[in-house]
């Protein structure tokens, strides 16, 4: 996989700028969540700032996490390698610079329009609808330049890297303007019982159709690399791809047991969830017979180091999340901070750890440099392992704490003194993560335009 | 297989689309939308309110989907179908930071709304709630909408507050004499009036009832009992002031009634869904001691000693 020699070397514009919107925006999410975390155990320590209120904050916080941090960053690691599989140029370097100053101004509108209490009220779906469309404008504008670079490809293959990319975005695109009800610009929503289905239908493929796909996509293509081994399996790749799209969109209700939904539809929706298992071991098993006896190599490359300690967050979380879908299970853990932790070790341990890995994988090779400093990207991937386990185990004890507490007759109210501690705890890992999104984002600089190192080969 | 462009983006969209098909557009195209038996409309208020709710992201910590296992606030009725056919959007919340809020229309009068929502830990000394003073005149209209919470139950629940708010504040007005009297005589039931508090006076007794008292009468009763709290200016008539009871024969049994049921229409919530027998009487015994000065712990009538007495 050599870049044509008759053509310029490639610049790699596009790749840095999400690149750098990543490192940027990752330390604005886990500030926003760092100040929420602080709110709930401080109230008062933001009295009457109504454009921080925690309300206002946590949208913010998942927003960017979602869109600001971690969809950019498995995007420039997409914008580097889709050119290079494909044996060809990106198809616009120009659209792609375009692409990431829309995507930048979005994310503004994003923080500017929840700040100051414009929202659809829907989780995972309030951006009012001029931001909308331009979500989809920017979800487009991407859609074009992947195709067109496929269709300009010299590589007759697709590899699966490819097909992950190219459809997590067209599903995205589509699913998104369809949970946005965007064709109600004023209510951004449908109405009763059906707004809720329709509204996690979309919300839980924000991670399905989205992040999982792009992660997936990226770890395809970093391990084997890294392995210098080829894929273990392609028929486990079809296995994986096709399972993962026929049954992550069916499982959007398991949010809604506790809710009068139709019956069937939970059903449905809970033996979706346990069959997740397929899609999910289909492609962990692909990823980790490709690296077995390799480890050595993955430890070698941070960026591969990143990447594996994301599938195996993705082990955890998708384990998990199948046993949350049975209702038994979730007469304990709904509505409390379980799924606090259960949404960390997916969006933070799998998907960000991905887009982190797939940035330190990319940064050497667009910037034909070494990165600024190994030492201090091994210490971000030792804080964010450290605050993925951390929040998992003290939001998961909190939510175990609440939920229990609930279910045998406690109130709300009694049960926060409970808690307090382990807000307490949260609180300040949240502080370690968004010490480690400053690290980051400082070695990203340095890696790009201040960057001592000599030149590879 | 062969993977081609078309495979994968044509491919991917028809899936994506039976699946909509099915998950959602079979349950929308099917959706009984015959309101419940507890529906009504929204009034303008209550709508303009509801625009506030979720401008200020309530919805991220108050749930309004009541399930079959809940027992705290609201948990009398279960959700239906039929109680969401005006929401758009609908409001169910993922997580119970804060309460449920499905019943809470006519749960508490305006004015310990109002309380609430200038600082909540005037009212609720543990809330971890956000003050929404910053929200100004708009209060009001929020309260218009939290007060509708649970339609024509909260409208019954509402008439209930707001004809023993008159009667309270008849009461408060005639007098300090005419007030004590209505409080402790006129309102609790003779049986409750004749039980004096059945727990001694330990010490590690009352040092539990402080602790209850902080957590639970601080805001609006205030440290020293005297009604000084800081929830007292927004709420009329203003909290009790307990050092004034003494001779006035207040019983264990008064006080208990009081803590456990509430006194409707008066910013004074019942406290049966969160404190346990125990815990109220502790409370009372607390009261008596610290703020009247006199208790009757433990007096006669009494029945047999309780096997953990020392």
């Amino acid at each position: 996989m050599t870049t044509n020699a008759t053509s310029a070397p490639p610049t790699y514009m596009t790749a840095k700028g999400f690149t750098l919107t990543a490192g940027f925006w990752m330390t604005v999410a886990t500030f926003m969540g760092l100040l929420g975390a602080t709110e709930l155990i401080a109230p008062d320590l933001t009295e009457n700032i109504g454009w921080v209120v925690f309300g206002r904050v946590r949208p913010i916080h998942v927003n960017l996490v979602l869109f600001g941090f971690v969809t950019p960053g498995l995007l420039a690691a997409a914008f580097y390698y889709l050119p290079r599989i494909l044996r060809t140029e990106l198809f616009s370097e120009m659209l792609g610079v375009v692409t990431v100053v829309l995507w930048n101004l979005v994310l503004i509108g994003v923080v500017v329009t929840l700040a100051a209490g414009y929202t659809q009220g829907r989780e995972y779906a309030e951006m009012i609808w001029p931001v909308d469309m331009g979500v989809v404008l920017i979800f487009s504008l991407v859609l074009i330049n992947f195709l067109m670079t496929v269709v300009r490809r010299k590589e007759p293959m697709l590899y699966v890297s490819v097909w992950y990319a190219c459809a997590g975005i067209v599903l995205t695109a589509t699913t998104f303007s369809l949970g946005n009800v965007i064709w109600r610009p004023d209510t951004g929503a449908l109405v009763g019982i059906p707004d809720a289905i329709l509204l996690w239908f979309y919300g839980h493929n924000v991670f399905g159709l989205l992040l999982t796909p792009l992660a997936a996509g990226v770890a395809y293509y970093v391990i084997p690399r890294a392995c210098k081994t080829p894929l273990y399996s392609h028929t486990l790749s079809l296995l994986g791809f096709w399972s993962l799209i026929v049954v992550y969109t069916h499982i959007g209700t398991h949010h809604l047991l506790q809710v009068p939904v139709p019956t069937w539809l939970k059903v449905i929706s809970i033996v979706d969830s346990v069959a997740m298992v397929i899609p999910v071991m289909a492609f962990l098993i692909n990823i980790w017979y490709t690296a077995k006896g390799r480890l050595g190599e993955i430890h070698n490359d941070i960026g591969a180091k990143f990447v594996f300690t994301g599938t195996i967050m993705y082990f955890f979380v998708s384990i998990q999340g199948s046993i949350m879908a049975l209702p038994q299970v979730q007469r304990i853990t709904h509505f409390n901070n379980w799924v606090v932790a259960h949404a960390h070790v997916g969006v933070l341990g799998f998907a960000g750890m991905i887009s982190l890995g797939g940035l330190y994988y990319i940064l050497p090779r667009i910037t034909n440099k070494p990165l600024f400093s190994r030492f201090l990207a091994d210490f971000q991937y030792w804080m964010i392992l450290i605050g993925v386990v951390g929040f998992t185990v003290v939001l998961t004890i909190a939510g175990l704490i609440q939920g229990n507490a609930w279910y045998n007759g406690e109130t709300i109210y009694r049960v926060l003194p409970e808690i307090h501690m382990y807000y307490i705890t949260r609180a300040s890992i949240g502080l370690l993560v968004f010490s480690s999104a400053v690290l980051g984002l400082y070695n990203i600089i340095r890696t790009l335009y201040f960057n001592p190192g000599e030149k590879l080969s | 297989m062969k993977m081609t462009p078309v495979a994968v983006v044509l491919g991917s969209l028809l899936i994506l689309g039976a699946i909509v098909f099915m998950v959602v557009y079979v349950p929308y195209a099917t959706y009984d939308e015959t309101p419940s038996e507890i529906f009504r409309e929204r009034t303008a208020e209550e709508a303009a309110g509801r625009k506030l709710y979720i401008a200020n992201g309530c919805v991220y910590c108050h749930s309004q989907s009541i399930r079959t296992i809940d027992w705290g606030m609201g948990a009398e009725r279960i959700a239906q179908a039929g109680d969401y056919v005006q929401d758009q959007p609908i409001l169910l919340g993922s997580q119970r930071t804060g309460v449920d809020l499905s019943q809470e229309g006519g749960e508490h009068p305006d004015d310990w709304h109002m309380a609430h929502f200038i600082n909540p830990r005037y009212t609720r000394p543990l809330s971890i709630m956000p003050a929404f003073a910053y929200l100004g005149d708009d209060l009001e209209i929020l309260t218009r909408y939290v007060q509708g919470l649970g339609f024509k139950q909260a409208d019954r629940r509402m008439d209930r507050q707001r004809y023993w708010k008159k009667e309270a504040i008849r009461a408060y007005e005639a007098g300090v004499e005419a007030n004590a009297r209505w409080l402790n005589i006129d309102i609790v039931p003779e049986g409750w009036r004749n039980i004096p508090n059945p727990y001694p006076t330990t010490a590690a007794g009352l040092a539990r009832g402080r602790k209850i008292y902080q957590d639970f009468c601080l805001g609006c009763h205030g440290p020293v009992g005297d009604g000084m709290g800081p929830a007292q200016p927004w709420i009329y008539p203003p909290p009790y002031n307990f050092t004034i009871l003494k001779n006035r024969t207040i019983s264990g049994g008064i006080l208990y009634y009081h803590i456990m049921n509430g006194i409707t229409g008066s910013a004074m919530p019942y406290f049966k869904r969160e404190l346990e027998s125990q815990k109220i009487w502790e409370v009372g015994n607390f009261v008596a001691v610290y703020f009247i000065n006199q208790s009757d712990a433990n007096a006669a009538p009494r029945g047999i000693d309780s096997a953990w007495e020392p």
